[in-house]
């Protein structure tokens, strides 16, 4: 799942080095508009309901919180 | 009871003496008779429409905080027999109660704004009610739209509601953000007011380096660029050319002095206190496109707005089918923006009816929506072009016409807030581009309102701002978060007489060279109208 989740946030931000930020959202490294299109992308990728609910920096801050919050929606 | 006033300073001075010699305990009881006794003297016709949301948002947070409880409970119980998709079912169960209730609160806090502020004209020309007489509720578009936020959270189950409704009416009139905000999370503030802070010498010394800041900025510049705005704007058919382009160019310096030095008054006098209100400004000027510009100016509005209408428009299962609906139509690309740009739009609406029921407002809205969204949509065919002209997008240079060009963007735009009506901004653009050949340029400018001595001063004011916002970009750039205390923290690193001398200096210069004195009211906050 690292890798494909690495391909998706790659694909939108390339120039965001995924692998070693962990303040993504606290820095606002990621925009509104990222969020949205990484939120659409795990949807349709993953079979998952990300909801605005799940919209808080703890889920986005860094690529493994991401992974969590996908792994937490398939349950 | 406006910041600028004797009185102001008198009151805040009293609250936080007061403020340190009670007991911790019974802190925020201090600050609550304070913030109550603040909007009685503001404003006490309107007193009772506070009353009214805080208990109505009260109440109805306790409700959803109930079905948050309940649900988890019922869950919690039946973790092992329920299934996912039963677990599903539960919770669309529970979020239809809550959708009910938020309804509900929204239709009745939302409503008083509504008929107080955007239909009274209507209503009362239409003789279906008479409101004459009522003033617009000071602060009311700021405690609405943070109640809404409580509500809204406690709805996606983010935080616990408050069980104590005078620790509530507190958080919702804390007399430092009523008159213009920041409009503050309940996350983020409410405990701060309700844990009490004992005496700290440092919150105190960067509270009054924060007021008098704000002072620094409102009383001598934007009070002194307002001279010349005012003259320009309410005689427009005077001037054409280059007067009403400089007039719109110090109107963007009049208003982002005059809110933030508002905002750093306001967070200041919390701040002397131990509290930390949310921050408002991130040096918006500093800007390379109008999407990082809405980051940085009154940041509080547009996260309520990114939060609450953005991405639940932009993440909508009808929006979003619908985007994959029009992929097979205009392609992949646009499919997939066509959310986005709805949300951007609904987004942009909001934050010009937040200023006004106006059509200046929702032009104000729609022209910044529209930036944003025509830089969406050509921004491929603007990749291009930058690498076929071979230009280093990374280069300083680079960034810094992105700077210059988004402020010139801003600058365009504040003509429709500011105008006094759409027509006029209008026509007050066009009549940019006509020279005025009677009177030569200079002879006009200086016939305005302000002499030589005043341009000086807004010059070295400016300078001094500039160089206070530079310290603090550098202060992001290498130690991340939002810099704002840069320039703090380097005067903290510096001697204790030469902090002494600073301030003094400070205080000195605004007491020396603000707009007041004898016979001269400082001008009102500019976000105290909205």
């Amino acid at each position: 799942m690292r890798e494909t989740v690495l391909e998706i946030l790659t694909e939108i931000r390339g120039d965001i080095d995924f692998d070693n930020e962990t303040k993504l959202i606290d820095d606002s490294i990621l925009a509104s508009l990222d969020i949205v299109a990484i939120v659409s992308e795990f949807n349709d990728e993953f079979d998952v309901e990300i909801s605005v609910e799940d919209l808080v920096p703890e889920n986005f801050n860094s690529l493994d919180a991401m992974i969590k919050l996908i792994e937490n929606a398939q349950e | 009871m406006a910041f600028t006033s004797l009185n102001f300073l008198l009151f805040a001075a009293i609250t936080i003496s007061l403020y340190y010699i009670i007991p911790v305990k019974y802190k925020w009881m201090v600050l609550l008779i304070a913030s109550y006794a603040f909007y009685l003297i503001s404003s006490p016709k309107t007193f009772v429409f506070v009353l009214a949301t805080t208990v109505i948002t009260f109440f109805g947070g306790l409700y959803i905080g109930n079905c948050n409880t309940k649900h988890k409970e019922y869950i919690d119980q039946h973790k092992e027999e329920l299934s996912r998709e039963e677990k599903k079912a539960a919770k669309a169960v529970s979020q239809r109660k809550k959708r009910k209730m938020v309804v509900l609160i929204l239709i009745l806090d939302f409503g008083v704004l509504a008929v107080l502020k955007y239909f009274r004209y209507y209503l009362q020309a239409a003789g279906l009610f008479d409101i004459g007489g009522l003033l617009i509720p000071l602060g009311i578009s700021f405690y609405t739209f943070q109640s809404a936020a409580y509500i809204f959270d406690l709805y996606r189950n983010k935080i616990e509601p408050d069980r104590n409704i005078a620790k509530f009416g507190l958080f919702t009139a804390f007399f430092p953000q009523i008159i213009q905000g920041p409009i503050s999370r309940y996350d983020q503030l409410a405990h701060q007011l309700y844990e009490g802070h004992r005496f700290n010498y440092t919150d105190l010394t960067h509270g009054a380096q924060l007021i008098l800041w704000g002072f620094f900025k409102k009383l001598i510049i934007a009070d002194r660029v307002a001279i010349l705005c005012s003259e320009v704007f309410d005689n427009y058919t005077e001037y054409t050319g280059g007067a009403v382009f400089v007039a719109l160019l110090f109107y963007t310096i009049q208003i982002y002095a005059d809110f933030s030095g508002g905002i750093d008054i306001a967070r200041g006098v919390a701040k002397c206190m131990g509290i930390d209100m949310t921050h408002n400004f991130m040096r918006p000027y500093f800007s390379h496109n109008l999407s990082e510009f809405w980051n940085r100016w009154h940041i509080s509005l547009s996260h309520w707005c990114r939060d609450y209408i953005f991405y639940p428009v932009a993440m909508s299962k009808f929006f979003g089918k619908l985007g994959k609906d029009l992929r097979n139509v205009f392609g992949d690309r646009i499919g997939k923006l066509f959310p986005v740009i709805i949300a951007q739009y609904c987004t942009f609406l909001t934050i010009g009816l937040w200023h006004g029921a106006e059509f200046k407002y929702i032009a104000y809205g729609l022209y910044n929506g529209t930036v944003i969204v025509l830089g969406l949509l050509f921004e491929p065919l603007l990749k291009g072009a930058i690498e076929k002209l071979h230009i280093n997008a990374e280069s300083k240079a680079w960034k810094f016409f992105q700077i210059i060009r988004t402020f010139f963007i801003v600058v365009c735009g504040r003509i429709f807030p500011k105008a006094a009506s759409f027509g006029v901004a209008i026509s007050m653009f066009f009549s940019m581009f006509r020279l005025n050949h009677g009177t030569p340029f200079s002879e006009t400018i200086m016939s305005l309102g302000l002499t030589n001595t005043d341009f000086l001063i807004i010059l070295i004011c400016c300078i001094i701002w500039f160089v206070v916002s530079l310290v603090q970009e550098r202060d992001m750039r290498i130690n991340g978060g939002d810099g704002n205390t840069g320039f703090r923290q380097m005067l903290d690193r510096r001697p204790l007489p030469i902090r002494w001398a600073i301030l003094l200096i400070g205080f000195a210069f605004v007491l020396g060279i603000g707009v007041y004195g004898p016979g001269y009211d400082a001008a009102a906050f500019i976000y105290r109208g909205f």
